[in-house]
């Protein structure tokens, strides 16, 4: 099989891709915004609670996708529960990074982070987009 | 493979994208025509020449090179009028897609013809660009939408289509060729048009290349397609119309180029095309647009036709014998164009695992969103043929879908 497929497609990005965590709406919930991508047609919708420590104490999506999409989206809401908004903004920042294949250092992602298995998103940068719009999602729904 | 059936265009080498090698070392097998086609080596080598050799404005100097330019431009536009059997020139606009073509339509028919609360039939497999441009309508000026639905064939329902009509009905625009099911509009919908006088506008994007055209034939009001699926540039696009419509509706874009006398007072306008063709045109891309014609004329739209037919009805057979495939749009015939889904894997994956095996497919809601919401479907992976695909591709295709299959369900 060709490694970039491989690459892609890691063991756990099809298992959270056909099992995704955390699927469901978040309740009670202060934020959510809705993901989309307009040249698929994948969307999701994305809740979470955030306290008055600004911890995110629960967040979860529902929506339908590809596995690069629901896996990511499923490998975020994981990764996120439990973390301070300034944490969750960095990881952001450095997930981006991450599957666009860009050359900026990680500050706080590393080879161990599940989340790095979307590396190989970068190998076929038409799936980028599936890849971070949970993610777009969860930034938006912090500005508004 | 049964190698005697196979009818051989061999034009293969006449695209010089199909000797790339994907990632390196994989053949490249297109079936994405329906996106866009791949270009001949005439297309590309007669639009360098255009510029390197002949290239300036049109209509406007009377020096040679403008000379040269116009008359390139021009004689594309006799190409189309003959490609499509149109009655004259003037019938022939130039426009930048398809697209803009039926927002001209939509745009300069309403301000000519219509008012609040009048209607216009459209389908559920329309393209986003037919539907679109008449939202616009519905949004700005109260103008009524109206859908006919679709039977589990992929064919318009007649009767239902029939059953729309109203006193206040317009203006009619359907799919010549549905870009996701590959089928062909049922002429009834045309005479039924025809005996209401009501206008019909067709999308010829996805017929253009793959249907013979005879407009007067078809008994269409309005045709629009695209040069880039033709075998043509981007960039370029026709609109044609009947003189009688196209005389009555006011010009879309004000600019050079389409005036008849300007004074500061106010301008009149010039006669057809012009009237419709401000601003300086796709010149380069009309002329490309044309040699795609005559490309398509040398191979004789005939073989083409029959060539592609037969690809798509050995794709077909193939596909529908795999129990992991389903086929959108039943058992009718297609042109050139097949979706599918493998159960239970997404589009998306399909199409990536295929690139990496150097097979180029579509997958997404093909701008037919809500069509997808009527399937079921959040999206499809679409096969599409053009002149330099082979039945070998088929079966190269049909291997990598069970290896597809394989590693998604493992």
């Amino acid at each position: 099989m060709n490694d970039l497929i491989n690459d892609l497609y890691q063991e756990i990005i099809l298992d959270h891709g056909r099992e995704p965590r955390n699927f469901g709406e978040c309740e009670p919930h202060n934020k959510s915004a809705d993901g989309h991508n307009p040249l698929c047609g994948d969307n999701l919708k994305l809740t979470f609670l955030l306290n008055d420590q600004n911890i995110i104490e629960d967040i979860k999506f529902t929506g339908e996708g590809c596995a690069i999409s629901l896996a990511s989206a499923s490998l975020m809401t994981e990764k996120l529960k439990g973390k301070k908004i300034e944490v969750a903004e960095e990881i952001f920042k450095d997930f981006t990074n991450l599957v666009s294949g860009s050359d900026e250092d990680l500050k706080v992602l590393n080879e161990e982070d599940s989340l790095y298995a979307l590396k190989g998103v970068g190998g076929f940068p038409m799936r980028v987009k599936c890849a971070t719009m949970a993610w777009h999602a969860f930034n938006q729904a912090l500005k508004d | 493979m049964d190698d005697s059936k196979t009818l051989n265009l061999n034009v293969r080498k006449d695209f010089p994208i199909l000797s790339k090698k994907i990632l390196e070392k994989k053949d490249l097998i297109y079936f994405d025509t329906a996106a866009s086609a791949q270009k001949p080596n005439t297309v590309i080598d007669e639009t360098n020449d255009f510029y390197k050799n002949h290239y300036s404005n049109v209509s406007r100097g009377v020096h040679t090179l403008s000379v040269e330019s116009t008359f390139r431009y021009e004689d594309a536009r006799k190409k189309v009028q003959k490609f499509l059997n149109a009655r004259s020139e003037n019938e022939i606009i130039f426009t930048k897609s398809a697209t803009e073509g039926i927002n001209l339509v939509a745009q300069t028919f309403y301000e000519k013809f219509m008012q609040k609360g009048d209607e216009v039939i459209l389908s559920l497999i329309e393209h986003h660009s037919n539907l679109i441009p008449w939202f616009f309508l519905r949004d700005k000026y109260g103008v009524v939408l109206k859908f006919a639905n679709i039977q589990p064939s992929g064919e318009i329902d007649i009767d239902h289509f029939n059953s729309l009509f109203t006193n206040k009905t317009k203006i009619v625009s359907l799919t010549h060729l549905s870009n996701v099911f590959g089928t062909e509009l049922n002429e009834k919908a045309i005479s039924i048009c025809k005996n209401k006088n009501i206008p019909i506008l067709l999308d010829g994007c996805q017929s253009a290349a793959h249907l013979k055209i005879d407009v007067q034939k078809l008994g269409c009001d309005f045709f629009v397609f695209s040069g880039h699926k033709t075998y043509g540039p981007a960039g370029i696009g026709v609109l044609y119309g009947t003189e009688n419509l196209l005389s009555e509706m006011p010009p879309y874009q004000g600019g050079g180029g389409m005036i008849g006398d300007v004074s500061l007072e106010g301008a009149s306008y010039a006669e057809l095309p012009a009237k419709y063709e401000a601003g300086t045109p796709p010149l380069v891309e009309a002329h490309g647009l044309g040699i795609a014609i005559d490309y398509m004329n040398k191979i004789g739209l005939d073989n083409i036709i029959e060539h592609e037919n037969e690809i798509t009805k050995y794709a077909f057979n193939k596909l529908n014998e795999i129990d992991f495939i389903e086929i959108h749009g039943g058992d009718n015939k297609r042109n050139s164009i097949i979706s599918f889904n493998i159960k239970n894997v997404h589009s998306h994956e399909v199409s990536s695992f295929l690139d990496v095996e150097g097979i180029a497919i579509r997958a997404g809601h093909h701008c037919c969103q809500p069509l997808m919401k009527h399937l079921g479907v959040n999206s499809t992976a679409r096969l599409s043929f053009g002149v330099y695909n082979s039945l070998e591709e088929v079966d190269k295709f049909v291997i990598a879908l069970h290896k597809c299959k394989e590693f998604f369900n493992k």
